[in-house]
């Protein structure tokens, strides 16, 4: 459902940017006091319902023009690369929040925002996903975001007179009871679900930066962080335990779906707008059966959220119109402007004032715990060489019994530094 | 056979011990199953009645502290009163103390303020009653309140009604925790709804309600679930058992006493008999390893029994094979055993190799290879042939056998026996040896048919005897008788006599034949090997055949082809017997006018110091017929036919010339046809004189054409000669030839007579051989020997009826120098006399 959705809304960007293009090319006016703002991001990214309104909404309300470049999405990043090092870069460059700007040199290309007049109307968990780490905002947030946790089904989990766990040593004891009366705790398919263990090791990373920072400097590895090893281990328990089921091996991202509706699996590590783009209609179970709890992978005590992985629209610092850019920004951090384009979408808020987007009740009954445990997407965005399909490579090898918890974990070393040393 | 129903009266009887002891075990298992459970759920009971009193008696204490503890606030200072409770807190353990306002709001002594739900029980709170109530703080963690109502007072302006204290439920379960059943038993508090308000769940609790979570995860019915909830709302005790994630559960319940909660413990049912399980399982363990041990016992003694007696036979099976091995190998007899299902051989003697040449271990893998050995292929038995043999059956046949190697045929008599050997069914093969027998019973018969020849030759010697002595004899005496009657009638006298000289020749003529044969088949014939001519030979023929051959006006040719050596040595004698024979015969038997011819021709010869010569006698006589043929040259035989039974012989010829051959190494052959004359082919290998004697005169013998009477007249004879009438033969036969003798008895008084005689007295003795006193060979030794002057001079000649070579030979021997055969024929007295004498005179 997702893809399915994600291909419409390309197609539909796709011909929108045509559109635009179109316009800029034959409505360009000489000596108009309207200007033309370049926009750079990925295809995909720029054909989100939310962005074409957001554009328009600015092209009617001040007569200027978005020109839309978008590169085809692999060829995104070089294509950005080249325009900014050419000195050739767009007005406003939209980029997956602050992780992976390496190949940019930030201070230089990129103009600080902490001095705009909307930053505080942003939440803090937004916030956090577009500032350096010398707490440097470097864009606006304008994007669908989710929270990541443990979705359980409350539904039936009250009807077996169970609740939801608050510690990991709760969660490891619910789970080993629902085993026990025959059903499958965790969700957890083998094939294509490489973020589940991805979310226990945000906390690694997040509540020890320094942690990371040597990883990433080839200090230390994840052999010698005990806490990886914790976590490998507690996936290997649960796995061996059954609380991934009999079948885990053998099913992929597209069995969560049939597991969850049917009842037969009663959690779930994943994000809320799953909910609504990707669970089965029909099923025995809705979405409104369904609770968050944190999740527990046996790194934080408390559970971990992850929060909801951001676009964010940066300045060039170099470009001809700064201060258009700046006022676009600006306009589109205006709360009529951004809940107008996310009227009717289904995400966790950006804004303080965001009031027409879709927010899960799952996400606002948890809103309190989310505020406690929430972390900030580390592992997969923070760590240089991370891959999540290599992780699950090296998971299933372990499933298989190619391999023990030691051996796992060397292989999420060697593959990590692989594709740090291939750049 | 009698064995096997003793085996199944064994076997039924231990399966019956078996099927009991199984029973037995079954009951008595059932039996201490059912006492330990009533014993463990026993024990399950005590255990909760007493965790449930001590649980109660908590509760208890803190109404009462409670009271104390709200007099306490009435009394005094708040300060002194927070100082005092603080102690009071480290001292019981409690978390908080709380204040409660009747509006749900609370306070903590140290001022703190909140609210409080005491969800359900609020209202019993206000009517007076003491609550217990599970509260959910805002860090999350879950308390259990113990409220009790209280005067109404005020604690730094807050106006309160109730008192309260809260323990953590992480602290609280701990009363709850026993540690009896291997830790896997679960505590609860729960409401009489099910309700959990209290879980010894390790890690934390997880269960919010209980009833639903049997309801969802028991076997329990919605009746069995009804009649519970029913005891918990009734506060009444009860104990059951379900089945619970597969595995069963004790599920024990008894109210704590308390707005109707209940002190609820499941605890797996292998958990709570684990200890009387542990002695069930220790008792059955032993039992069964003592069953086990005496089982192994008994088996091992089964098995090293059944083991002995299995060496046992096996040593005795070895030792007779052994035996049997050895024993077929000393004797000529083969042995099998053939599986007869298989069609294998299960045993093989190993003489097998040795009388057949095949490979015992090639037998054994495949018993047709004896085919290989049969001569005849009849001896091969067909299958359907064995199998028609009745168990317990045998039949045989005789076969021969060649053995693989040496070619050597070995005759048997084959028996096969059908058996059954424990229910199988096999074929032993006796394969006995009649080689020495068969061998036996042939050279009997050999000589059954040689006995049975000879005696036939004999019968048929003796009939040809008669009929060919009498014929002469009747000739002889015949004319003997007329001779006597026609006395008077010299003519008449003559010719008779004439006849009975005829008659006496062929009669003498058969008895040499006849004796000449016997010699040559009794072996005792010997050649006397000497150079000789053959010119001289040929001569010689021609002389004594030529005048037979005019006498029936025949033409008698002889002719030499190739250039044959002059001289050869060899029997001289026996030569010119053969020749003489096969021309003899030609000239008898063709007619007059027919033509005989002798060829003598040399054949190719390899060795240089050998001459090879063929003799061929050819006539265009009467011929032989084809079965005659094959036996002309057996003894006496003679074809009969208008012709030849008015031909005279004996029948010896034809076998004395075939025998002389041989016995010069030479070969016979003959090709005729009746009417068509006959050719007889002799050839015969001579050796060659070392010194070529060509052109060396021939010895002196009688001249030809010499006078013999003038040889003969005059002389003197010595004559020793036993027999007297034989001695007046001799004498008046000299006396015809004008020559006198004197006669001595035996070979001593001839000595003497010559010893004591003056030289020239004799011109030659005359010594028979078998005499008394001295034979004749002694007595020419003797006089070789003695001092007479012509004591090595004077001639010697043997004159006896000891006629074979060796008796010439023995003369010559003995000094003597010639021989003449008795009876006397005069021609060759006067031809010895003449060659001895004329010698010495010329």
């Amino acid at each position: 459902m997702r893809r399915k959705r994600t291909r419409l809304f390309s197609i539909l960007a796709l011909a929108l940017s045509a559109a635009v293009l179109l316009a800029s090319c034959g409505g360009q006016k000489s000596g108009d006091s309207h200007l033309t703002l370049t926009v750079l991001g990925k295809r995909s990214d720029l054909g989100k319902t939310y962005m074409t309104r957001i554009f328009e909404r600015y092209e009617t309300a001040t007569g200027n023009e978005v020109k839309i470049i978008d590169p085809e999405d692999s060829e995104y990043e070089a294509e950005a690369v080249r325009l900014f090092q050419e000195g050739k870069g767009p007005d406003v460059f939209m980029h997956f929040h602050n992780a992976d700007l390496n190949r940019f040199d930030v201070a230089a290309d990129f103009r600080y925002l902490n001095d705009q007049a909307w930053v505080d109307d942003l939440t803090d968990s937004a916030r956090a996903y577009c500032t350096d780490s010398d707490g440097n905002l470097l864009g606006l947030p304008f994007w669908e975001s989710s929270v990541s946790g443990c979705y359980y089904n409350k539904t039936l989990l009250d009807s077996l007179g169970l609740k939801a766990a608050a510690t990991q040593a709760e969660f490891d004891t619910l789970c080993q009871a629902l085993a026990e009366i025959g059903y499958t705790p965790i969700c957890w398919p083998a094939d294509g679900c490489s973020w589940m263990a991805q979310f226990g090791l945000d906390p690694i990373f997040a509540d020890d930066p320094s942690t990371l920072e040597k990883l990433n400097d080839h200090e230390i590895a994840y052999a010698d962080i005990p806490a990886v090893t914790d976590l490998i281990q507690w996936i290997a328990d649960a796995a061996g335990r059954g609380w991934f089921g009999d079948r885990y091996l053998n099913t992929g991202w597209s069995d969560i779906s049939s597991t969850l509706a049917s009842g037969k699996a009663v959690m779930t590590f994943i994000w809320d707008t799953w909910f609504y783009t990707d669970l089965e209609e029909g099923g025995k179970y809705t979405v409104d059966d369904f609770a968050l709890m944190p999740a527990f992978l046996n790194t934080a005590e408390g559970g971990t959220y992850e929060g909801g992985n951001l676009n964010m629209m940066m300045v060039n610092r170099n470009g001809a119109q700064v201060e258009a850019a700046l006022d676009f920004l600006a306009f589109c951090a205006q709360p009529e402007n951004y809940n107008a384009a996310f009227a009717g979408i289904p995400t966790v808020s950006c804004f303080k004032g965001q009031t027409t987007n879709i927010q899960s009740q799952m996400v606002t009954d948890a809103a309190a715990s989310i505020a406690a445990k929430e972390r900030v997407s580390t592992a997969a965005t923070r760590i240089e060489g991370y891959s999540g399909d290599d992780v699950a490579a090296a998971l299933n090898s372990m499933f298989r019994g190619e391999t023990d918890v030691k051996g796992c974990v060397k292989m999420m070393d060697d593959s990590r530094l692989s594709r740090t040393e291939n750049g | 056979m009698k064995k096997r129903p003793v085996k199944l009266v064994a076997a039924a009887l231990i399966c019956a011990a078996a099927a009991a002891v199984a029973v037995i075990g079954t009951v008595y298992f059932r039996f201490i199953s059912q006492r330990i459970y009533e014993d463990s759920t026993g024990h399950l009971q005590e255990i909760y009645g007493q965790v449930n009193r001590a649980f109660g008696a908590f509760v208890e204490r803190n109404w009462g502290l409670l009271r104390d503890w709200e007099d306490c606030l009435a009394r005094g200072e708040d300060g002194e009163a927070a100082a005092f409770l603080e102690e009071e807190r480290d001292y019981w353990g409690f978390s908080k103390f709380y204040l409660l306002a009747g509006d749900g709001s609370c306070m903590t002594l140290d001022g703190d303020r909140g609210t409080m739900a005491l969800e359900g029980v609020r209202e019993d709170l206000a009517r007076g009653g003491r609550v217990m109530a599970g509260e959910t703080q805002p860090d999350g963690q879950e308390v259990t309140v113990f409220a009790a109502p209280a005067s109404p007072g005020n604690y730094r302006g807050f106006a309160y009604e109730a008192v309260a204290v809260s323990y953590t439920n992480a602290d609280l379960v701990d009363s709850l925790k026993v540690d009896a059943f291997s830790g896997k038993a679960r505590c609860f508090i729960i409401g009489s709804d099910g309700k959990v308000l209290l879980s010894t769940q390790t890690g934390g609790n997880v269960f919010a309600d209980y009833l639903a979570y049997l309801r969802a995860a028991s076997d329990l019915d919605g009746a069995e679930l009804a009649a519970l909830q029913s005891d918990w709302e009734r506060g009444a005790s009860g104990l059951l058992q379900c089945r619970i994630g597969g595995e069963n559960c004790c599920i024990l319940y008894q109210p704590v006493g308390y707005q109707g909660y209940i002190l609820l413990s499941a605890v797996p049912q292998s958990a709570v008999s684990a200890g009387f399980l542990s002695v069930q399982h220790t008792t059955i363990y032993g039992l069964a390893a003592i069953f086990l041990l005496v089982g192994t016992v008994v088996v091992t003694l089964l098995i090293l029994r059944s083991r002995s007696q299995f060496r046992r036979s096996r040593t005795e099976l070895e030792y007779r094979e052994l035996m049997f091995d050895v024993l077929s190998n000393n004797v000529d007899d083969i042995f099998l055993m053939l599986d007869k299902e298989r069609e294998r051989a299960e045993y093989v003697s190993p003489n097998i190799e040795r009388l057949l040449g095949v490979p015992v271990e090639e037998a054994r893998r495949e018993i047709r290879v004896m085919e290989k050995c049969a001569v005849d292929y009849d001896v091969v038995i067909p299958k359907s042939e064995l199998d028609a043999i009745p168990l317990g059956g045998n039949m045989y046949r005789e076969c021969e056998y060649m053995h693989q190697t040496t070619g050597e045929r070995r005759w048997y008599r084959m028996t096969v026996y059908r058996m059954s050997i424990r229910q199988v069914e096999k074929f032993i093969v006796v394969l006995s040896d009649r080689t020495l027998e068969r061998q036996m019973n042939q050279k009997l018969q050999e000589a059954l048919d040689a006995a049975r020849s000879a005696n036939e030759a004999k019968s048929n010697f003796l009939s040809n005897m008669s009929h060919d002595i009498r014929t002469p004899m009747n000739a002889i005496v015949g004319f003997a008788v007329l001779l006597e009657k026609d006395a008077d009638r010299p003519d008449r006298v003559r010719e008779h006599a004439r006849k009975i000289t005829a008659s006496s020749r062929h009669l003498l003529s058969l008895i040499n034949d006849v004796l000449d044969m016997s010699k040559i088949e009794s072996g005792k014939t010997s050649l006397n090997v000497e150079r000789f001519s053959l010119p001289e030979l040929m001569e010689e023929l021609n002389i004594i055949l030529l005048p037979q051959a005019r006498a029936r006006e025949q033409s008698f040719t002889v002719r030499v082809e190739g250039t044959p050596p002059e001289y050869l040595m060899g029997d001289k004698l026996r030569l010119n017997q053969i020749l003489i024979n096969l021309l003899s015969n030609a000239i008898k038997y063709t007619p007059e006018g027919g033509n005989i011819q002798f060829l003598v021709e040399e054949l190719p010869q390899s060795a240089p110091q050998y001459a090879k010569l063929r003799f061929t006698v050819r006539d265009d006589g009467i011929g032989m017929s084809e079965e005659y043929q094959k036996q002309i040259f057996v003894p006496f035989s003679r074809e009969i036919n208008s012709v030849t039974n008015k031909i005279q012989g004996t029948g010896l010829g034809m076998a004395i010339t075939k025998n002389l051959v041989d016995l010069m190494g030479g070969v016979i052959q003959v090709e005729s046809a009746p009417g068509q004359g006959s050719t007889f082919t002799v050839e015969l290998s001579f050796a060659l004189p070392e010194q070529d004697a060509a052109g060396e005169e021939p010895r002196a013998g009688a001249a030809p054409g010499a006078d013999a009477g003038d040889v003969m007249r005059g002389r003197l004879f010595l004559v020793a000669e036993d027999n007297e009438l034989n001695a007046e033969i001799l004498t008046e036969l000299l006396d015809m030839e004008g020559a006198r003798c004197e006669v001595a008895a035996d070979g001593r008084q001839a000595l003497e007579l010559f010893q004591h005689s003056e030289p020239g007295h004799y011109d030659m003795i005359f010594m028979d051989v078998q005499m008394p006193v001295m034979n004749g060979y002694e007595a020419a030794r003797a006089i070789r020997a003695c001092d007479h002057p012509e004591a090595k001079t004077i001639p010697i000649v043997a004159m006896t009826a000891n006629t074979f070579a060796e008796d010439v030979k023995s003369a010559l021997d003995a000094g003597m120098d010639g021989h003449l055969a008795k009876p006397i024929d005069m021609a060759a007295v006067r031809e010895t006399v003449g060659r001895l004498l004329g010698r010495g005179e010329q």
